[in-house]
Order: structure tokens, then C-alpha cells, then sequence
């Protein structure tokens, strides 16, 4: 049995009994601050009135050296504290136990999260304690307006989870929507925010992913800032925020962190992989089988002479290796992360080239199929890029069906879909449909800090403001401002 | 209401510019070109005129009756018999006029591209992609049309760049040589194109900022307007007079493009991206015959016929001709006094009528206070 | 219904779509005949004679080798002819097709070459089913070739792939006359209803060459009347006819100056040629004038060209020669040809609607003796790189 009963007496004579789970409960805490002082209390009391009860108040306000305690009512209400590592103090003849905030569980310490690492910009992520997140996200926004609403989700796994938002700047009717998705969640237990993004999500069947997860605290921040809502559950890193857009799962938040013209190049170099890692191959089997006179004549000889022993179809060809490359990935992200590097870049290049000499694939498939590879990854949001690439499959199908209306076909279905999707009332791939020419400063470009003074009209908010205007820096700002009679001033 | 989408009327603008273009440079410009000659980019802004008075008519229509379409008006105007037939006139002309445009889609790729794939396979797969915007609503429609409208126009103005060192501007001249008929002649099948903005009539009534619909009916039309004309000049200064000897000269041009011997042999892709237009002309007439038809048949719900119809559809460009010959006699002979007849005369008398019963009530009102 | 129905479907309707496919438009490359070239003869019999250069693609070094590290690397199409014969274009193709075991495919056509005869005949049923086709190019060159198109094909060049590939190379060069499918398609359905097409000759090979291993290139004009062509000129007056049609890109003019020995030699930087067209009392009238911006690239005299006196004498000495180049063309294509290749009908068509609408069916009368007044302009813009004459000592160069 992991639960210990202790009984004791306060001060040798009112039966007390402490409750705790071993492992979960700071122990040393427990006898320095619990057992000492009210097992003391004997020693102390022994010539006074000796028949009297010790009064609870008393030991709260003077013997019960723990900072956080909670008094309970229910049994109900103990076994939650108990499980949570808080141990709970009963005492003879009163109808309240005390959970006492003494839990302490293994925590991991702040990592860089592997998953979404930046050059420049903090290096803290989430860790699995949700305690230690809220701290993080507490001290990056100091303000009282920085609202968390607690709740408990799983049935068995009565897992903590936070909804977080900023009062004043949020929609009102989107915090209440958060909370009346989230209340619908019946389930046996939780162990990741993706079970919860799959339950409050508006469109379960796309691919696209609806909601943004991370474990970067920066994120999450620069998030809440903009009128969205964090919704943080204990025991994952990963925090899902509401509602997103296409392209706010575009940006890494990096973009933000270096040069904003460096940034807005950066930006059009992803939109364009994007488009590569959705639909090169399909372009190669496309041309390749239907528009043969778009590729210089050069070219297509040296392509069809390479092709020249090849059996299959280039159709065939084409999903074969995408096939074989996807399942590199996937072994290279399984695997130990020493073999991980081996068999991703060996791997590649190994069966490659072997497929290239004995006659399975052309070298210039090999080199699209590379292509795609990297440039899927330079989508920093990986459930973003891996839609993408799933996606893939069926456009090299219509590809070598159609050519490249087939392709186009596919890609109509897909815009579609997309603009039927809503994240949270949001339309998925506003603000470029429906337009919104203000907001294209952070999707075309990234503006410099000083111009985005607004923040993104994602739902209906009054605090549109950010910042004061006009705050371009001028280096003459500050000794002849005023002559130079500009705004008055 | 049965759409309970809301669009702005600046995607309705950006809805109707390929609703009108994507059709109207394929045969268009060579038929404009065997009338107008050297002319020929005149002819668009005669046309344009019809088109303003259609969006005129529209929007008077619409401030009479603001929240209904064509169909439910015109048995508020005409009463319930004479409505129904007309709405039913209506619906038949949009069953046939998509029928045709995507008969036109279809024989353009087939003729160009896919020689060997079946007709009904290049038109149906388009319906069925059509149909699943149609289903989604007028919301959804004007959100695709503003992704892919501004690729269509950076693709018309990229080829235009793309000729530039292939032009003669010689060809223009001499401007009205035997005076302003030809333009003109050459205007008159355009103007089928143009009465085809009528279709706002079906889209005025979820326009949120109800006030800028005709402000923004009007850049549209000037927007096709100037495409047209752009594009019918390009053309004359790349073909000169050869350009009604070809079937598509818009698409002949952009065949002929070739920069550095390897920006060449484009027309594949301009084709793809070309399809994204046509794909919300064939989106936006598809919805309003959907929705005109759930109207008629005082439906609650117009997605449960998009499909029966889409498939309707199909069999109507399937019928609309024999062969391309034939498609081509009939836009080029009867089908701008069929057009302008349904689209914009029709339209007008509703309006007269309107006004005129507006009046009479107004003075029994009068009368009667 | 169930997820599982609804992936099923979904599978059921992808595999389905890609067996269907299978007999429509899809082509592997390596179904493909990659023609080149086309030539187009007409025989003795009236039949016209079709011949394709097609590339084979190879792949040099084997696939299959394991050895030798990068194979595939190396990859070289060795070019092969083909002929079919009948009635018209079209039929020659299928007898071709009959001849070939991949699908003759025309999306990499770079040059049309028409044998003599086939000219002489006429082009117009050619130029019609080349354009129709939507694989061919509109851009493809057009050729005549002196003798059959055949043996202009057949030739193994030394540098380029294939001869198609010398050919469109020369004319791109614009040396000489350069025409596509549709600007003859252009020039034939114009006012003047006639078409001047590059003519090529095939260079005689060097000795110790086989026969086959050299190429054709273009050395003449071949001028056309109602898409039959009816005589041609050599390249001296293609150049003056050149001028006339505001195409001149390269040309060398050699000038001797009065009173001194040895040449010099000017290219062409820039030249526009203006047309102003005049109708008075009857008589038609064109001015042309030339313009022409040139280099010194050779200097055979004793002459100092930093002096703007020399400039002065060169520039109008190069002007008397682009005046006597254009001249020579006039003479023989104007007057004695009557074809008016220079597009006259269609300037006279644009600044004097009327008055031409009158003559239109007379043009080919009147061409003749429409009055043309050349006026040159010539100017030096650089002596190349040296100033004096090199090679010469100090005191015999002239100042």
C-alpha cells in the first residue's frame, strides 16, 4: 500500500490521523512542520488545563507551520487532495480535515523545447508540471488582468486543466465558448492536450490542424496578448491555444525575434516550401507523364534517358519512394536519437542511391523526393507540415490522373476545405479570405514592431489597440523634435 | 432566410470579376477580332455599358426588395403565377448558360491538353470540386474567389509582361479605319458577357454593407472591363491579324511566350491557374441556380439539391452542343440576344413594373389617409 | 455512416481513378519520339514526303552497373530520321507513325524545314496543319532548305545534338532572316500576301569527314508570293532587305576611306529603320530612313580615329554602303521580283486607309513603283579599345 495512515495525538491526548501518499507527499516537510509541532504540543500544554481540547484555530494559527492549507469537507473532496499528493490532517470530533499543500512530485527541470528550437529568443519550455508552467506564464505577464480558470477533465485521471486568457482583451463569448467545449468533454481520463484538441475541434475530419499547440511560454504569451486563449493541462508541456488561423500556424515565433526585413523574406522562403513540399511531386509526375513540352528539351532527354531502364510507371515511381521516405522519417524520429541521425541521413542516401543503380528510380525523382523532404520541414509547426504532407499522397494520384489539372482539381478541394474550416468562429484562412487588408502587415510581411499597433481582429474585441503610434525611431527624436514641427509637438 | 451566410460587398466585387473573364477570353477575343479587326480592344468598352446598366437594374431591384434574391422578387412583382414562370425561365436559362460555360471548359482542355480523356470525366470532376464550394454556401464561395482571384490577375498581368518583347504596336493602327461600326459590331457578343452580371442579384442579399453593393458592382464591371481590353490589345499586338484565324488567341499568345529559351511552354500551368477562374464562374452560377431553385420550390434547405442538380448540369453541357463548331455558332450568332433578352431585359421590365406598383400603392395609400 | 464506410469508399474511388487512367492522356517519357525537326518534302508524284529527326535518349554508362561510382551521370541522345510519305501532311504522319515504335510527339519541334519543292508548291496546307496541332509550337522556326529537307535533317552535326538544334541556333542569331510559324502565317495573310523565309545550304564537309558530318546553314532568302516561292536571294541583299524590314541585329560594314590604303571594319551596336510613307497626287512614296550606331573593330589604315575628322569620313562612308546594301535589295526584290516582303502594303494600309483601300487589289502593280527614298545615318560611338592603329610605328600614323 502506497497511502500511509499515521495516527498521532496532538498534544498527547486529541487523536489526530495524517493521510498521505508515499512518494507523492514531501516528507521531511511533513515531520518538520506537521508532526514535530503538534506532537510537541504535548510537552508544552502538560501543566495547564490538561482535560481541555486543544481549539482548532489554535493549532492553525500557531502550530501548523505550512503555508497553504485547505480545510475539506467531504470524503470525496480528501481522496482528491490525498491524490494529489496533498496530505490531509483529520482530527478527533471535527467535521473539516486540513489539506495541507505539502505535495512534491519528481518535476522535470525547464528545458529548451526540442521540438520548437529558435536561435534567438528565450530557451524555457513547459515542463509536464502544470504548477511550474502557470509560474512561467505568471512571470512573463505580471498584470492582475492575466485571468486562469481551473477545471478538471477525466473521469479516473481528475486532470487539472487551466484556461488562461487576459481580461480585457479577450472576447468575452470566446472565453465562454472555450469553457462550455471543454465541459462537453466526457471521458475516462486525459494525458495529452491532443485528446482535448480533438474534442473541442470544429471540423474533426480535416487534416488541418484548428489549434496551435506548443511548449514555448513565449508563444503562449505573445498569444494571450493578441486576444487568443491558452488552455494548459498538468502533465504535458504541450499548451493549446485558441482560436488560429492558416497562417499563424505558418510562424515560428522566431519571426518575430529577428529583423522584421530578414523575417518577411524568411516568410515568403516558407509559404514557397509549402507549396513545394505539398506539390512537387505531383508537379514531376505531372509534367513528366502529361507536359512533357514544359521541360526544356535538354532536360526531358536526360530525364528519359535516366528513366530509360526504369519498370514502373512514373506514377508508380513517384509513391514508391515518397512511401519509402516517409517511413525514413518516421524510423528516424522513433529511433534513439544517436540512430535517429544515422538512419535518416544514411539511410537516405544509402537507399538512394542503390534504388538510383539498381534500376528502381530515376536520380531526378530521388532529388524532388529530397526536395519535398526538406522542404516540409521548414514549416515550423510539425502537425502543420505533416498535413501537408499527408496530403501529398492523394495529389500524385490525381497528378497521374489529370496531369496538371488534376493537380489543380486537387488543390480547388483543398482551398475548399479550408475555407469552409473556422477555428473557434475564426475563419481558417482569414485574413486573406475574407480579406482584411490591415492584418496582411503580419501575413504578407512582417512589419517592424513599431507599425504593428494593432493586434490581429480575430474575434470581436474592443482593446484592438497594442501600442502608441508613430514610434518609428528617429535618431533625431529627442534634441530637435520640436523643430522640425512635426505633429505639433 | 435559407443562406444564412454574410459576404461584403467587396467579395462580391472580387466574385464577379472571374464569374465574367474566365470564359470571356477563350473564344471571345477571336470572335471580337473577325468584326472589329484592329478595333477589337475597343469593343470591351462598348460592351461594358450593359454591364453597368445590368448592375444598375440590379441594384435598383435589390434597394425595392433588399432581402430577396431574383427568384422570390419577381413573384412579389408579377404575382405567383407569372412569377414562377418567370423565376422558372430564369433557372432554366442559368441551367443551360452554365451548361454552355462548362462546355466551354471542357473543350478547351480536351482540345488543348487532354485529347484522349473523355469530356465527361474533364467536366464532371469539375462539377463534382463546384459542387462542394456550392454546398458550403455564398460565405465560402466569396472567401475561394478572394484567394484566387488575385493569382488570376497576377497570372493576366505576368503573361502580358512575359509578351512584351514579342509585340508589334504597330498592329493597332489605324484606329477606327472604316469608323466606330466594327468596335462596335465586335462589342456585341462581349455584351453576352456582361449581362452576366445580373448574377449579383442572387448575392445582394447577403451583403453585409449593403450600401457599397453598387459601388462595388460598378469597379467590378470596370475591372472586366479594362481585363478585357488589356488582354484583346496584348493579343493584337502579339497575332496582329491573324488573331481571329485561332480558335483561343488569348491562349495562342500565351503559347508563344519564351524567355531565355526556358521560360517557355507555359501554357500547362496558365491552363491550371486559368482553371482556378473558371472554377468560381462555374462556383458562383452553380450556387445561384441551387439557390434560385430551393427558392422556387419553397425549400428550406438549398444543399440537399446541389447535387441532383450538379449532376442535371452535366448533362446540360453534355446537351448544350454536339461539337465545338456548333458551341461556337451558337456564342457567336443567337446566344448575346438570348442572353441579353433573359438577363438584362427581362430584369428591366421587373424594374418598371416594380416602380410602377410602387407608385399606384403610394397614391391608394395617399388616397386612402 | 461509419469512418471505416467512408475510407473505404474514398480508397475504392482512388484506385478506381487510377486504373481508368490508364488509357487516357497518360504518356511515360519513354513512350515518347522526341522530334526535333521536321522537314517536309514534296515528291515527283505530288505526294508529300515527311521527315522527323527524332532524339533517342540513352543513358551512358549503364543503370545497371554497380561500378564506376555515379553512373548516369553521363547522358547523351543520339538522333535518328525517319521518313513517311502521303497525300498531305497529316497522312505522312500516320505512314511515320507506322515506322516508329513510340508516339511521335511534336511538343519539342524547334524547326520546320521545307524542301524546294514543297516551297515552290505552296506552304499554305502546311503552315495550316502545323498550326492546328496544339502540340506544335508556334514558335518553331521555319526553314527552306536548297534540295530536299531530307538531306538537311540527315546531317550529323559535329558540335550541336542535332542538326534541328544547328538550325534553330542559326536562326536565333538573327544573322540573317529569322522566322517562326506565326510570323509566317503573319506575313501570308497580310496586305501584301507574300513571305520571305531563311533559306539554309548545307556547308561541304571538311576533308577526311564523312559526308553526313557537317551541317546546313543559312545563307539565303527565300521569297514568297502566295505561299509558293517563287525565286531567292543570296545574303548580301537579305541584309539590305534586313534594313528594309527594321531586323538588322549584327552586321559588319567594311568601308575603304578616299586617299587611304587598307580597310576598316564597323559592327553594328544599334539600327532603327523609320518609315514614313507619303501619298501625293496619285503617287505613292516611302521615305526610310536608317539609323545605325557602330563600333570601329578594325582598323587596316594608317589613320589616327581619335580625330573627329576621320569619325566624320567614316560615318559617311559607312552611310554610302548601308545606302548601296539597301539599294541592291530594292532593285531586285521591288523591281525585279515584285514582292513586297518589306510590309509596305501594310504602312500604306495605316496612314492612308482610304486611298489604299482602293488600290488593295492592285498593290501588286503598284509595288513596283512605289518611289523609296533611303536616308542614312550612320554613327561612330567607339574606336573599340586602342586609339592609333596598332602594330604601327609612332610616326607613320596620321593625326
Amino acid at each position: 500500500m502506497d497511502v500511509v495512515f499515521r495516527p498521532f495525538k496532538i498534544g498527547g491526548k486529541t487523536k489526530a490521523a495524517l493521510i498521505y501518499i508515499d512518494g507523492l507527499a514531501n516528507i521531511e516537510e511533513i515531520d518538520a512542520s506537521v508532526l514535530i509541532p503538534l506532537m510537541k504540543e504535548n510537552n508544552a500544554k502538560e501543566n495547564e488545563n490538561t482535560d481541555q481540547l486543544i481549539p482548532v484555530y489554535h493549532i492553525l494559527e500557531q502550530k501548523l507551520t505550512v503555508s497553504k492549507v485547505e480545510k475539506v469537507q467531504t470524503i470525496t473532496a480528501c481522496i482528491e487532495h490525498i491524490s494529489d499528493g496533498n496530505p490531509v490532517l483529520l482530527i478527533d470530533q471535527q467535521s473539516e480535515g486540513f489539506a495541507l499543500g505539502l505535495s512534491n512530485w519528481e518535476k522535470r527541470s525547464i528545458e529548451e523545447p526540442t521540438g520548437e528550437s529558435v536561435i534567438r529568443g528565450p530557451r524555457e519550455g513547459f515542463t509536464e508540471s502544470l504548477g511550474t508552467n502557470l509560474s512561467l506564464l505568471r512571470r512573463k505577464i505580471r498584470s492582475p488582468q492575466l485571468k486562469m480558470k481551473s477545471m478538471k477533465i477525466g473521469e479516473y485521471t481528475q486532470t487539472e486543466v487551466v484556461i488562461s486568457y487576459i481580461e480585457g482583451i479577450v472576447d468575452q463569448a470566446l472565453i465562454r465558448e472555450v469553457e462550455s467545449r471543454l465541459n462537453r468533454i466526457k471521458v475516462d481520463g486525459i494525458l495529452e492536450t491532443s485528446y482535448i484538441e480533438e474534442f473541442i475541434e470544429d471540423n474533426p475530419y480535416s487534416p488541418f490542424p484548428q489549434v496551435l499547440d506548443t511548449e514555448r511560454p513565449d508563444i503562449v504569451v505573445a498569444s494571450l496578448l493578441e486576444g487568443r486563449v491558452a488552455i494548459l493541462q498538468d502533465g504535458t508541456p504541450f499548451a493549446l491555444i485558441v482560436p488560429v488561423s492558416f497562417y499563424s500556424l505558418l510562424q515560428s515565433s522566431e519571426d518575430y525575434y529577428q529583423r522584421f526585413l530578414i523575417s518577411t523574406v524568411i516568410r515568403w522562403l516558407r509559404y514557397i516550401f509549402l507549396l513545394i513540399s505539398l506539390l512537387l511531386p505531383s508537379l514531376y509526375v505531372a509534367i513528366l507523364t502529361f507536359h512533357q513540352e514544359m521541360i526544356p528539351t535538354t532536360l526531358l532527354i536526360s530525364i528519359a534517358a535516366s528513366r530509360e531502364m526504369i519498370p514502373f510507371p512514373a506514377l508508380v515511381e513517384a509513391l514508391l519512394m515518397e512511401v519509402v521516405f516517409e517511413a525514413l522519417r518516421e524510423a528516424g524520429l522513433r529511433l534513439p536519437k544517436q540512430a535517429g541521425a544515422a538512419v535518416s541521413i544514411v539511410g537516405a542516401l544509402v537507399i538512394g542511391q542503390a534504388a538510383v543503380q539498381a534500376g528502381l528510380a530515376s536520380s531526378p525523382l530521388i532529388m524532388v523526393v529530397a526536395l519535398t523532404g526538406i522542404a516540409s520541414f521548414t514549416i515550423p509547426r510539425y502537425t502543420t507540415g505533416i498535413a501537408l504532407r499527408m496530403l501529398r499522397f492523394p495529389m500524385i494520384l490525381l497528378a497521374g490522373t489529370l496531369g496538371l489539372l488534376g493537380i489543380m482539381l486537387g488543390l480547388l478541394m483543398i482551398l475548399t476545405h479550408m475555407a469552409t474550416l473556422r477555428s473557434f468562429g475564426v475563419p481558417y484562412l482569414s485574413p486573406m479570405a475574407p480579406m482584411q487588408v490591415r492584418e496582411m502587415k503580419d501575413v504578407l510581411i512582417r512589419a517592424p514592431w513599431w507599425k504593428l499597433n494593432t493586434r490581429p481582429r480575430l474575434t470581436r474585441t474592443d482593446n484592438i489597440q497594442r501600442q502608441g503610434s508613430d514610434q518609428k525611431p528617429d535618431p533625431d527624436y529627442g534634441n530637435d523634435k520640436t523643430s522640425k514641427g512635426k505633429g505639433g509637438s | 432566410m435559407i443562406e444564412k451566410g454574410k459576404i461584403s460587398a467587396m467579395q462580391m466585387g472580387i466574385m464577379m470579376y472571374p464569374t465574367i473573364t474566365a470564359t470571356a477570353i477563350l473564344l471571345v477575343p477571336a470572335i471580337t477580332a473577325r468584326y472589329a479587326k484592329q478595333d477589337m480592344w475597343l469593343s470591351p468598352f462598348w460592351a461594358s455599358l450593359i454591364g453597368f446598366l445590368t448592375v444598375y437594374i440590379a441594384v435598383q431591384l435589390h434597394h425595392l426588395y433588399p432581402q430577396k434574391t431574383l427568384i422570390e422578387y419577381s413573384e412579389d412583382i408579377l404575382g405567383k403565377f407569372l412569377g414562377k414562370a418567370v423565376g422558372f425561365i430564369f433557372l432554366f436559362f442559368y441551367l443551360h448558360a452554365n451548361g454552355i460555360i462548362i462546355r466551354e471548359y471542357g473543350e478547351f482542355v480536351v482540345g488543348n491538353f487532354l485529347s484522349h480523356t473523355p469530356l465527361v470525366v474533364v467536366m464532371g470532376s469539375m462539377i463534382l470540386v463546384c459542387s462542394f464550394a456550392v454546398r458550403s454556401g455564398v460565405e465560402v464561395i466569396g472567401r475561394l474567389a478572394e484567394v484566387i482571384v488575385p493569382v488570376v490577375i497576377i497570372l493576366i498581368l505576368a503573361n502580358i509582361i512575359l509578351l512584351i518583347p514579342d509585340m508589334k504596336v504597330e498592329n493597332m493602327f489605324p484606329i477606327m479605319e472604316k469608323g466606330i461600326m466594327p468596335s462596335l459590331m465586335g462589342a456585341i457578343i462581349p455584351q453576352g458577357w456582361f449581362t452576366e452580371f445580373l448574377l449579383i442579384a442572387f448575392l445582394l442579399p447577403y451583403v453585409d454593407d449593403r450600401n457599397k453593393g453598387k459601388k462595388w458592382g460598378m469597379i467590378s464591371v470596370t475591372a472586366v472591363m479594362l481585363t478585357l481590353s488589356l488582354i484583346n490589345i496584348a493579343v493584337l499586338f502579339v497575332l496582329g491579324g491573324i488573331t481571329s484565324r485561332f480558335l483561343y488567341p488569348a491562349f495562342s499568345a500565351v503559347r508563344y511566350v519564351s524567355i531565355a529559351d526556358f521560360l517557355e511552354h507555359i501554357e500547362a500551368i496558365v491552363m491550371a491557374l486559368w482553371v482556378a477562374g473558371v472554377f468560381v464562374k462555374i462556383a458562383v452560377f452553380y450556387y445561384a441556380l441551387v439557390l434560385g431553385t430551393a427558392q422556387w420550390l419553397n425549400l428550406s434547405d438549398y444543399r440537399p439539391i446541389t447535387f441532383p442538380i450538379g449532376f442535371l448540369l452535366l448533362l446540360f453541357a453534355v446537351w448544350s452542343a454536339p461539337n465545338l463548331i456548333e458551341l461556337i455558332h451558337f456564342l457567336g450568332s443567337s446566344s448575346p440576344f438570348y442572353r441579353i433578352s433573359i438577363q438584362t431585359g427581362i430584369p428591366l421590365i421587373l424594374l418598371f413594373i416594380a416602380k410602377w406598383r410602387r407608385k399606384t400603392n403610394n397614391q391608394k395609400l395617399t388616397q386612402q389617409g | 455512416m461509419s469512418i471505416v464506410q467512408k475510407a473505404a469508399k474514398i480508397l475504392f474511388v482512388s484506385v478506381h481513378l487510377i486504373l481508368l487512367s490508364g488509357c487516357w492522356d497518360r504518356t511515360e517519357v519513354n513512350d515518347l519520339a522526341l522530334i526535333v525537326g521536321l522537314g517536309i518534302d514534296q515528291k515527283k508524284d505530288g505526294k508529300i514526303m515527311l521527315t522527323a529527326e527524332l532524339i533517342v535518349p540513352q543513358a551512358v554508362g549503364g543503370g545497371g552497373q554497380m561500378m564506376g561510382g555515379g553512373g548516369g551521370s553521363g547522358v547523351s541522345g543520339q538522333t535518328v530520321v525517319r521518313s513517311g510519305t502521303g497525300t498531305t501532311v497529316a497522312d505522312a504522319i500516320s505512314n511515320l507513325q507506322e515506322k516508329l515504335s513510340r508516339r511521335v510527339f511534336w511538343g519539342h519541334t524547334k524547326v520546320v524545314v521545307f524542301g524546294e519543292k514543297a516551297a515552290k508548291a505552296g506552304i499554305r496546307q502546311h503552315l495550316d496543319f502545323l498550326s492546328r496541332n496544339p502540340q506544335i509550337r508556334l514558335r518553331s522556326n521555319v526553314l527552306v532548305s536548297k534540295g530536299t529537307a531530307k538531306s538537311v535533317l540527315e546531317l550529323l552535326p559535329p558540335i550541336e545534338q542535332s542538326s534541328a538544334e544547328v538550325l534553330r541556333e542559326l536562326s536565333e542569331s538573327q544573322l540573317l532572316l529569322r522566322v517562326t510559324i506565326k510570323e509566317a502565317m503573319q506575313m501570308l495573310s497580310s496586305d501584301a500576301d507574300v513571305a520571305a523565309l531563311p533559306m539554309v545550304k548545307i556547308l561541304p564537309p571538311e576533308k577526311g569527314k564523312k559526308d553526313l558530318q557537317t551541317i546546313a546553314f543559312i545563307q539565303r532568302t527565300a521569297i514568297f508570293k502566295k505561299d509558293k516561292m517563287i525565286g531567292d536571294i543570296d545574303d548580301k541583299l537579305t541584309r539590305g532587305v534586313l534594313w528594309l524590314r527594321n531586323e538588322i541585329k549584327r552586321a559588319n560594314v567594311t568601308v575603304t576611306l578616299k586617299g587611304e590604303k587598307g580597310n576598316i571594319t564597323a559592327t553594328l551596336i544599334r539600327a532603327h529603320t523609320e518609315f514614313i510613307p507619303k501619298y501625293e497626287k496619285g503617287k505613292w512614296k516611302m521615305i526610310v530612313k536608317v539609323t545605325a550606331e557602330d563600333d570601329i573593330i578594325l582598323n587596316g589604315t594608317k589613320l589616327d580615329l581619335l580625330n573627329p575628322k576621320y569619325t566624320k569620313m567614316i560615318e559617311k562612308e559607312l552611310e554610302n554602303e548601308t545606302n548601296k546594301r539597301i539599294r541592291a535589295a530594292l532593285k531586285t526584290v521591288q523591281k525585279e521580283m515584285k514582292a513586297d516582303i518589306f510590309d509596305f502594303a501594310d504602312i500604306f494600309h495605316r496612314k492612308y486607309p482610304r486611298e489604299w483601300n482602293q488600290v488593295k487589289n492592285r498593290w501588286e502593280q503598284i509595288f513596283p513603283t512605289v518611289e523609296v527614298i533611303v536616308e542614312t545615318k550612320a554613327y561612330v560611338r567607339r574606336p573599340g579599345v586602342n586609339t592609333a592603329p596598332q602594330g604601327l610605328p609612332e610616326q607613320e600614323v596620321k593625326q
